[in-house]
């Protein structure tokens, strides 16, 4: 029977407890857990897009050097090229170039003779190439600019249209690329164009080196 | 001489012309965008930064979890972002990817993988190799109807020796297995071929020629956006003559899908 009364009484006890202090303790719980806002933001959260995110791996520029082409003296030579980055590491490159063939030695020591025709001394060549960064770097302009830059390998093959025919044609160089902003870079760079050519006596590989600099931009 | 003035002059034209192709890019750079850059959250312990879009680049700061980025562009594998403070660097696309957006969703950011290829659309890409023995070096472009079946246009420059060849051609492509990672397929086609001899020759004689080819090849996926491909083609040059000729040709190239 004294049971029955403690636990009457105790569990009546507990009981009052419980509802004495849990309203504290669940509303306590529940302000903690409201993340709303004191103020309600008119816009609606919108999803990043990824469309709206500008993906610049094109680029497009122009250049100018000097070409020496073999057995025609050396040249200016301009173009342009087109390149798209795969990776960070590889990228695709077309390119076109025009330069001009000079008098060979020979006609330059005989007098009134004339190898190539003037149109034929026209020089034009187009190649897609394959790159490959290789040392990604920075340089420091004083102590208060750093620019990424590129060492690149490239190599390819394409035509050069030169003295009356078009002649399949490789090419290998390297360059060396500096970012001015994330969309602006200047390029210099060295290139080798390897042909066969028959015109000035037996077929050989005709060697041409060019040197060039130029200006890019992403898009 | 005053023709040749003319032609240089239209190069240079040209040239600047191309220059000025990307003027979207230019404007945006100078008055400015209208939208509003997106935004991300870091949810990671924290995210590296690099100097540029590459592995190669020294890392110089990290934002920690609960940070917001702010989406500033994408090259390659690599997004520029910006922070509260205004710095500026390279986060990788991977661990933008494991960032939530305003909305608390993972942002959905479109990696390229296999799964990609094995649904891409639109193909393209550069091949070079050998046509009778001389250098071919072609450009195609693709597109696939289902996955297995795709059109393709294709321009080819053959250098011979004795000539140069121009090639352009149409053909349908199909693969019996375009969920494998290597992944071989068929060819049919027709085309027309202009045949220039070389000055030097005695007998100088142009011609050009219908053509019907068959072909086969492989594609293997590489990673991100592109994969290798190597074909063997098998061409019928239909001549006047009571002949035709034939000719077999092997390319290898690097192509993207889309």
């Amino acid at each position: 029977m004294e049971n029955r009364t403690k636990y009457l009484f105790l569990t009546g006890f507990c009981l009052a407890q419980v509802m004495a202090f849990a309203p504290q303790v669940f509303a306590a719980e529940k302000a903690e857990r409201d993340d709303r806002p004191l103020i309600e933001p008119d816009v609606t959260p919108v999803p990043v897009d990824e469309a709206l995110i500008d993906t610049e791996n094109f680029e497009i520029g122009a250049f100018v050097g000097i070409m020496n082409i073999e057995d025609f003296e050396s040249s200016l030579v301009y173009g342009g090229k087109l390149t798209y980055h795969l990776s960070e590491s590889f990228f695709f490159e077309a390119g076109i170039g025009f330069a001009e063939g000079g008098q060979t030695s020979f006609e330059n020591l005989a007098g009134n003779v004339q190898v190539l025709t003037d149109s034929e001394r026209d020089y034009r060549y187009y190649n897609i190439n394959l790159g490959y960064n290789v040392l990604p770097g920075q340089a420091f302009l004083t102590e208060n600019y750093a620019f990424n830059t590129n060492f690149y390998l490239i190599a390819g093959a394409g035509s050069t249209d030169f003295a009356g025919d078009t002649r399949f044609t490789l090419n290998a160089g390297a360059g060396y690329q500096i970012l001015l902003t994330d969309s602006l870079e200047i390029h210099l760079g060295v290139r080798q164009h390897f042909y066969r050519i028959d015109v000035v006596g037996a077929e050989k590989t005709s060697m041409n080196t060019e040197i060039s600099s130029g200006l890019s931009v992403f898009f | 001489m005053m023709i040749r003035t003319d032609t240089r002059t239209m190069t240079i034209a040209i040239l600047i012309l191309t220059l000025c192709l990307p003027v979207t890019a230019w404007a945006g750079w100078l008055w400015g965008e209208d939208e509003p850059d997106p935004m991300v959250q870091v949810v990671e312990p924290f995210v590296v930064w690099r100097t540029g879009p590459a592995v190669g680049y020294p890392v110089f700061h990290s934002s920690e979890k609960g940070e917001w980025l702010t989406l500033l562009q994408r090259k390659t594998g690599w997004m520029k972002v910006r922070d509260g403070k205004s710095r500026e660097g390279w986060v990788a696309v991977a661990a933008i990817a494991q960032t939530r957006d305003a909305t608390g969703e993972f942002v959905d950011l479109n990696v390229p993988n296999l799964e990609a290829f094995r649904e891409r659309n639109v193909e393209a890409g550069i091949m070079m190799g050998e046509f009778e023995g001389a250098p071919v070096t072609s450009g195609y472009g693709g597109y696939w109807f289902t996955p297995n079946l795709a059109a393709e246009l294709w321009g080819s420059q053959v250098l011979g020796s004795a000539s140069e060849i121009l090639m352009v051609n149409a053909n349908i492509v199909h693969q019996p297995f375009p969920h494998w990672r290597v992944s071989p397929f068929f060819t049919l086609g027709v085309g027309h071929i202009w045949v220039d001899p070389k000055t030097t020759l005695a007998q100088p004689e142009e011609r050009e020629n219908s053509i019907g080819h068959a072909g086969l090849g492989l594609r293997v996926y590489i990673t991100d956006r592109y994969f290798i491909r190597a074909e063997f083609k098998d061409y019928k040059v239909f001549t006047s003559r009571s002949t035709n000729e034939e000719a077999t040709e092997w390319k290898i190239g690097l192509s993207i899908f889309f």
